[in-house]
This record gives structure tokens, C-alpha cells and sequence, in this order.
């Protein structure tokens, strides 16, 4: 059975949709049912929730990188970390980008910062991505390489976003083209 | 799927109060094929390995997803993998003063995996010095067959003749009519696929049906058939249809072969173990011993013999002796020179079977690294298709110094290559940006890559060579290698044209380079070291005969990669096996008729 590209759209656009519902809320309120991350403060984590998610957002194609856990997962690897400079290392880019955002929203941090401003605060440290200079440059190209290794390892990445297709048993025939 | 059987490693009891026919050290390709092949002739064997017994069957996740790994396949906090810089701003050894508990050599794309930590050495036991080499070893049952990338390719009389083709090193004692009936054998044992190309200087074998191309793949095929030059489905040491051995399934194309949980659990993929070492397990005639350290070949103070084999028992420390009328060594290229060096004695006072100054000497390998990347335009944005179920890509067989002579550099190289959708969309690393944007163009572009790399002949040379270290010591007081060894100008320049034909023959069909990579890796990166105790006809300027018997101590053989005299483009593996199938066949003829 093959699907076109066009079902897979529609159809992983209305699972994303349902995904996404309860998430609206990004900043965790006091007694909610998320889990207390094992290394971030919850502050730390709201942040990099939200950061993980606007590198890869949910589209109409596939969830992003909060349906797809990619905060919580950097979270467990690096309260287990055996190099104690990697979490730091977070850490202080995390406190570079509150630096950053303060400056440049007066005063306010990341998640107080408004949408609109958020975005501002990554497409600027973003363009410093080929030749990141900066603390809070560098927290980009770090975060961002752990979200794209955490979300296409995650089940939403590989199966709702990639489809990818292997994996499976082929009993017949393998898939391909003969050479000839 | 379940047609396979599982075999404990558990055979006769070892007595090591009996001689046995013959002792085997190393249970990899090389060792693995020794016993399989004397057991069958009804030679009492018993075989050492000197990893751990661990079961196998219980590492391998084959069809494990990313998420259903704690760590998405990575190995456990304090588990380091020494990486491509640390190779090389750093000497070996690379372990030493390292606070990670384990440290281990970086392999392929299972570095730093949670596979690999119970099949590769910890450096930290294992230090070696010298010259900078990353030194890839796996002390397990099977050895790095349970690691290996399974492109088994034949080498032809390009390679067994290359001094006769153009002057340079050595020609084997060998040619390719008395290999290819024993590659014959290998391939119908062990099962390989492929595609026919009759091409003289890469033989076919008899192969089992073929792994199919992708898209961008058959887009090169079409265009180097114009250039005289060929893109063929991955010759791999696989066995698509199924062969008769009850421990292994054939092929069902689940894919992502390399993936980080690791291995093949069908055994479809060769390894060592099930596809030799349990068979000859059923014969009776095989006794294995794990944890078994090899430290010297020991001699008959009478006849200058070998008697036998004397080992350290890796957990209990304690030393033990194996008695053999045999002694046939096969731990790898590397460790078997190794143990012929540390055999002193006093009719062997520079080593066993070395009176010829050879062994250690003449080592060689493939260099690799150099390579390209391309897109097909048209295969942006198409949907995702079953493009890695299968062990590899294409292999482009060597194109230079057959009929052409090349100004810059002697012998020559083949690429490895793959293309199309995987379980990881590696050019996310490469994609800038963020947002719906850079999450689209990952998504577009996934299954329209094309990359192939560089797999050169290193020239072997009397200067590059391994001996002992007069002081640093492994965990187990045994001394430890020091390297010799560096890349010529040869390989270099081969390297330089590896990026220069990557890009005309991508160019030529139509794909866009978008990367280049002129970055050679550390010596030893191919993990197909070789040499080091070559074959020759004169005593005197080699270590074995054609049968890979010790011209000094005619009941000691060496037939791992040691024994190869060049290292040609072609990865090894199969070529190890059908030396050791030839070898093993005369040295139980030999034994038979008591001549050894």
C-alpha cells in the first residue's frame, strides 16, 4: 500500500493538531503533571523546551521538538553526564541567552518575552551560525544540534515526520532498482 | 525468521593436560576459518580468544528503534570514544591519564555505541605507543567479524602481481588461479550477493542475488558505464538466499544495517562464530577457551618447534599452557605480530618465525577519508521510499594505473558509497537555520544525497613497521606495540585525485556536488591493517611461505592479514578467509603425512 504525499500530510496534520492540544501552555504552572527534570531548574527547562521547539516546530506534516520530548531527553542525558563541563556548558549558555534576552526586551527573560520577541532573540543568534562567536551563538548551534539529534532518534521524527520506511521484513523482493 | 538456531559457546571441556592437534589463536575471520577448516578434517583443535565470553545474541537489537534505547544507542555515561582530533593533536597512548572509566577507538558510524562497549578493547587495559594510529581491536568471540562492514571483494592478479604490473614492492607468491578455487569455497559457504560486472581486476564471486540501487545510485551506474567505469550494488558478505548452517537466516532487508543498537540477529551478515566457529563446534573436534591472552609461542629447546601456546587467563591473571603439535596464529594483523615479537627464545632470539627481521615490517592498510557529497536535484522533495534495507550502498571498483599510468602516484582505490532515504537524516547536521523552514528542506532533501569515499592501497614499506615497547606494558604485564608508521607521498597524492575523479564522475551524472572532503583520517582508520609478517618465496626478505607456514619453524602458520604482501583497495576480509581455507587445507595434508 502506498500513500501520497498528500494523505500523509493531511493525516499527520490532524495527529499533530491533537498532539498539540494539551501543550499549549508552554510554561509548566505550579502542580502541573509534567515531570521536575532531573537536571534543569524548571526555568532552564521551559527555555529549552521551547527553544527545541522553534528549531523544529510542529508543521503540517509532523509534531515538533516538544511532542517529540527533545527537552526532556537532553534533560536525562545530561543529569547523567560523566563530563561535568557538558552540563555547565548548558548552563551558562542557557544564562547567556537571559542575558541576551534582558538586553534586548527590557529586562524580561526568554519565556517572559513575548512570542514575536523570542523569535527575534533566535533568528539573531542564528545568523551567526557558520561562525558563532558569541556565548549565547554558540547555545544555538549546541541546542541545536541536540534537538536534531533527539528529534529525528524520536519516534515523531522518524515515523511522522521522515516515514521512514526500513525496519521492516521485506520476504519477497527487496526494494530498489536492479543494476543493468 | 525464527529458522535460526542458537548455539551456547559451550563445547568440549579444555584439557590442558592433552597436545592437541593444533591450537588456533584468535577467533576472528582468520582463526574462525582455521578451525572451521582442520576440524572438518578431523584435527582435534582447540582455539583461544583472548575477549570475554559474552553472549552475543543478547547484545544484538537488531530491529530496535532510536526511542526504544535509553540513550538512542549511545553508549553509558563514563564510556568515551577517542574522536578523529583527539587522534590526532594527541600521541598514543590515547587512554592514558583519561578520567573517563572506559575509553575506547572511535569505528565507523558505532562509536561511542552501547553495541560496541562489550566488543572493542578498553583502551585503558590496552595501550600501545608511537606514532599516531587509531587501532581498532575486538576481543570477543568472532572478533571484528561482529563489527565488520561486509563489503567482501576478490582481489585479482592487479594485486597478487602488482610488482609485475608496475614495478613496484613485491609480488605474492601467489596468483589468482590458486586463490580462486578457495574464494569459491568462502562464497558458497558463507553465502555473498552481488552483481556480475566481469571486471579482471575486481573477480565476481559466485554471488547470491544482488542488494538493488536507489534512485541517485542507478543515476551513476548510467554514467560511468559511458566512462569505463562501474557503480556496483555493495558486494557484501551476506547471504541473500540462505545457505545450509542452521545458525544463520537469509536476508529480509530489514535494514539499517550499521545501526547504533548494532550487528545482524538473523546472521545473515557473517560473523565469525556462527558462520565457522559453532559449525566446527559440531564437529566434536573443537574446544574453545575465552579470556585466553596469548603472550608466547613456545619452543622445543630441541627441535626449535613450536610446542605451544602459553596464555594468561584475562580474569583470574593466572598463566596457563596449551600444548599443540601445531601452532597456528591468527589474532589480527597487528596483535599476531605482536606474539611472534614477544617469542624469544633461544633458537628465535629476535622472535618467532622471524629470523628474516620481517615481521613487524612491510605494514600496510587503506587509506581512506577523501570523499564526496552530492544532490540530485530531481529527487528533492519525492516521497520517502525503502532505500536502506540492505548492507550498503555501491562500490565503484579501482580506475587507475590498469591500463593508464597515473604522474602522481602508483596502484589505486575504490569508493564506497550509498545514497537515498536512512533512518537519520544526516544532512540536518548541514541544513542552516531553524523553524518550518529548516524543518521542510531536512524533510525534502532526506532522500536526495549521494556520498562515496576513498579506500586507497597504502603502499607497504620495509619503514613502516610495529615492534615492542621497551616499557609500557598492557593490564596484564604483557609488553605493549609501538608504531612506526605514517602515510607517503604516494597517498597522499592518491588522496588529492580521490576528491578530484569523486567530483568529475558525480559532475558526469548530472549530480551537484555540495561537499568535498579532502581530510585524510588517522592511520588506521580503514581498520584493514595488513603485512606485517608477509609471504614470499626468499626466506630472507619474508616471514611465510605461500601457505603461510613460518619458513624458520615449519609447524607454526600465520594466516590472518599478516600474511598479505600488499594491501591492494580491496577490503580484506574474504581474501583472509580463502588464504586460510587454502592454508589449513596443506597444513592438514602436511599433518596427516607428518610433515610437520
Amino acid at each position: 500500500m502506498t500513500i501520497s504525499r498528500r494523505e500523509m500530510l493531511q493525516r499527520t496534520a490532524a495527529a499533530a493538531a491533537a498532539a498539540s492540544l494539551p501543550l499549549a501552555n508552554v510554561v509548566p504552572s505550579p502542580g502541573s503533571q509534567a515531570p521536575k527534570p532531573k537536571f534543569f531548574t524548571p526555568a532552564e527547562f521551559a527555555l529549552v523546551d521551547e527553544m527545541s521547539d522553534m528549531i523544529i516546530p510542529t508543521d503540517g506534516e509532523s509534531a515538533g521538538a516538544r511532542a517529540a520530548g527533545v527537552a526532556a531527553y537532553i534533560d536525562g542525558r545530561l543529569a547523567e553526564a560523566f563530563e561535568k563541563d557538558e552540563p555547565q556548558r548548558w548552563r551558562a549558555g542557557i544564562a547567556a541567552i537571559e542575558a541576551l534576552s534582558r538586553e534586548m526586551n527590557g529586562g524580561k527573560t526568554f519565556m517572559q518575552a513575548s512570542a514575536e520577541q523570542r523569535l527575534a532573540l533566535l533568528t539573531r543568534i542564528a545568523a551567526a551560525e557558520s561562525d558563532a562567536k558569541s556565548d549565547a551563538e554558540k547555545f544555538f548551534k549546541q541546542i541545536k544540534g541536540s534537538t536534531i539529534q533527539a528529534y529525528y532518534t524520536s519516534k515523531i521524527g522518524i515515523q511522522d515526520d521522515q516515514h521512514y520506511k526500513g525496519n521492516v521484513i521485506q520476504p519477497g523482493d527487496y526494494a530498489g532498482y536492479d543494476a543493468t | 525468521m525464527t529458522l535460526i538456531r542458537f548455539r551456547s559457546d559451550q563445547g568440549p571441556e579444555v584439557d590442558l593436560s592433552k597436545t592437541y592437534d593444533a591450537v588456533v589463536v584468535g577467533s576472528g575471520a582468520a582463526g574462525g576459518m582455521a578451525a572451521h577448516v582442520l576440524t572438518s578434517q578431523g584435527m582435534k583443535v582447540l582455539l583461544l580468544e583472548a575477549g570475554k565470553k559474552i553472549d552475543v545474541n543478547a547484545e544484538l537489537r537488531s530491529m530496535e528503534w532510536p526511542y526504544d534505547h535509553p540513550r538512542r544507542g549511545n553508549a553509558p555515561p563514563g564510556y568515551h570514544a577517542i574522536r578523529f582530533n583527539e587522534y590526532n593533536i594527541r600521541q598514543p597512548p590515547y587512554a592514558k591519564g583519561s578520567a573517563f572509566k572506559h575509553v575506547f577507538s572511535y569505528v565507523g558510524g558505532w562509536g561511542g555505541s552501547d553495541y560496541v562497549k562489550n566488543i572493542l578493547v578498553d583502551e585503558k587495559d590496552n595501550p600501545y605507543t608511537g606514532t599516531k594510529y587509531a587501532w581498532v581491536r575486538a576481543r570477543v568471540l568472532g572478533g571484528k567479524t561482529n563489527i565488520w562492514g561486509r563489503l567482501a571483494l576478490r582481489l585479482s592478479d592487479y594485486d597478487f602481481k602488482g610488482k609485475t604490473h608496475d614495478g613496484y614492492g613485491e609480488d605474492w607468491p601467489i596468483s589468482y588461479a590458486d586463490v580462486a578455487p578457495y574464494y569459491d569455497k568462502v562464497d558458497l559457504l558463507l553465502g555473498i550477493s552481488g552483481h556480475k560486472e566481469n571486471l579482471p581486476h575486481l573477480p565476481d564471486s559466485l554471488f547470491q542475488r544482488p542488494n538493488k540501487l536507489t534512485a541517485a545510485e542507478v543515476k551513476l551506474r548510467k554514467a560511468l558505464q559511458g566512462m569505463g567505469r562501474t557503480a556496483t550494488p555493495y558486494r557484501a558478505g551476506v547471504t541473500t538466499d540462505g545457505v545450509k548452517n542452521k545458525y544463520r537466516s537469509k536476508c529480509f532487508g530489514r535494514g539499517a544495517c550499521g545501526r547504533r543498537p548494532g550487528g545482524c540477529d538473523i546472521h545473515a551478515a557473517f560473523d565469525s562464530p556462527t558462520g565457522l566457529i559453532y559449525p566446527a563446534m559440531d564437529t566434536g573436534n573443537l574446544t574453545l577457551r575465552t579470556n585466553a591472552t596469548a603472550h608466547e609461542v613456545l619452543v622445543d629447546p630441541n627441535t626449535g618447534k613450536a610446542r605451544g601456546v602459553s596464555f594468561i587467563d584475562s580474569q583470574n591473571l593466572k598463566t596457563y599452557v596449551a600444548k599443540a603439535k601445531v601452532v597456528i596464529v591468527a589474532a589480527s594483523t597487528l596483535e599476531s605480530a605482536r606474539l611472534l615479537l614477544l617469542s624469544k627464545s633461544r633458537q628465535h632470539p629476535n622472535g618467532i618465525g622471524n629470523s628474516s627481521g620481517h615481521v613487524g615490517h612491510n605494514f600496510c592498510e587503506h587509506v581512506m577519508g577523501p570523499g564526496v557529497t552530492g544532490m540530485v536535484k530531481e529527487l528533492v522533495g519525492t516521497e520517502p521510499t525503502l532505500d536502506d534495507g540492505k548492507p550498503g550502498g555501491f562500490y565503484v571498483p579501482r580506475f587507475r594505473n590498469l591500463q593508464d599510468k597515473q604522474p602522481g602516484f602508483v596502484r589505486g582505490y575504490g569508493f564506497e558509497g550509498g545514497a537515498g532515504f536512512s533512518i537519520f537524516p544526516d544532512s540536518a547536521w548541514d541544513t542552516p537555520g531553524f523553524g518550518g523552514q529548516f524543518k521542510k528542506s531536512v524533510r525534502d532533501h532526506a532522500g536526495a544525497f549521494i556520498n562515496m569515499g576513498g579506500f586507497g592501497e597504502v603502499l607497504a614499506r620495509y619503514e613502516n613497521y610495529v615492534d615492542l615497547d621497551p616499557v609500557e606494558k598492557d593490564r596484564w604485564g604483557i609488553p605493549a606495540l609501538r608504531f612506526h608508521y605514517q602515510f607517503s607521498d604516494n597517498e597522499k597524492k592518491m588522496c588529492e585525485d580521490m576528491v578530484a575523479a569523486g567530483k568529475e564522475m558525480f559532475e558526469a551524472a548530472g549530480i551537484e556536488v555540495i561537499g568535498e572532503d579532502k581530510t585524510i583520517r588517522t592511520e588506521g582508520w580503514s581498520i584493514h591493517e595488513l603485512g606485517t609478517s608477509r609471504m614470499g618465496n626468499d626466506p630472507k626478505t619474508s616471514v611465510l611461505n605461500q601457505f603461510q607456514q613460518s619458513h624458520d619453524v615449519k609447524n607454526l602458520f600465520v594466516v590472518d592479514g599478516s600474511s598479505h604482501v600488499s594491501a591492494s583497495c580491496q577490503n580484506p576480509t574474504w581474501t583472509i578467509m580463502a588464504l586460510a581455507w587454502r592454508s589449513c587445507e596443506h597444513l592438514a595434508d602436511e599433518f596427516k603425512r607428518g610433515n610437520l
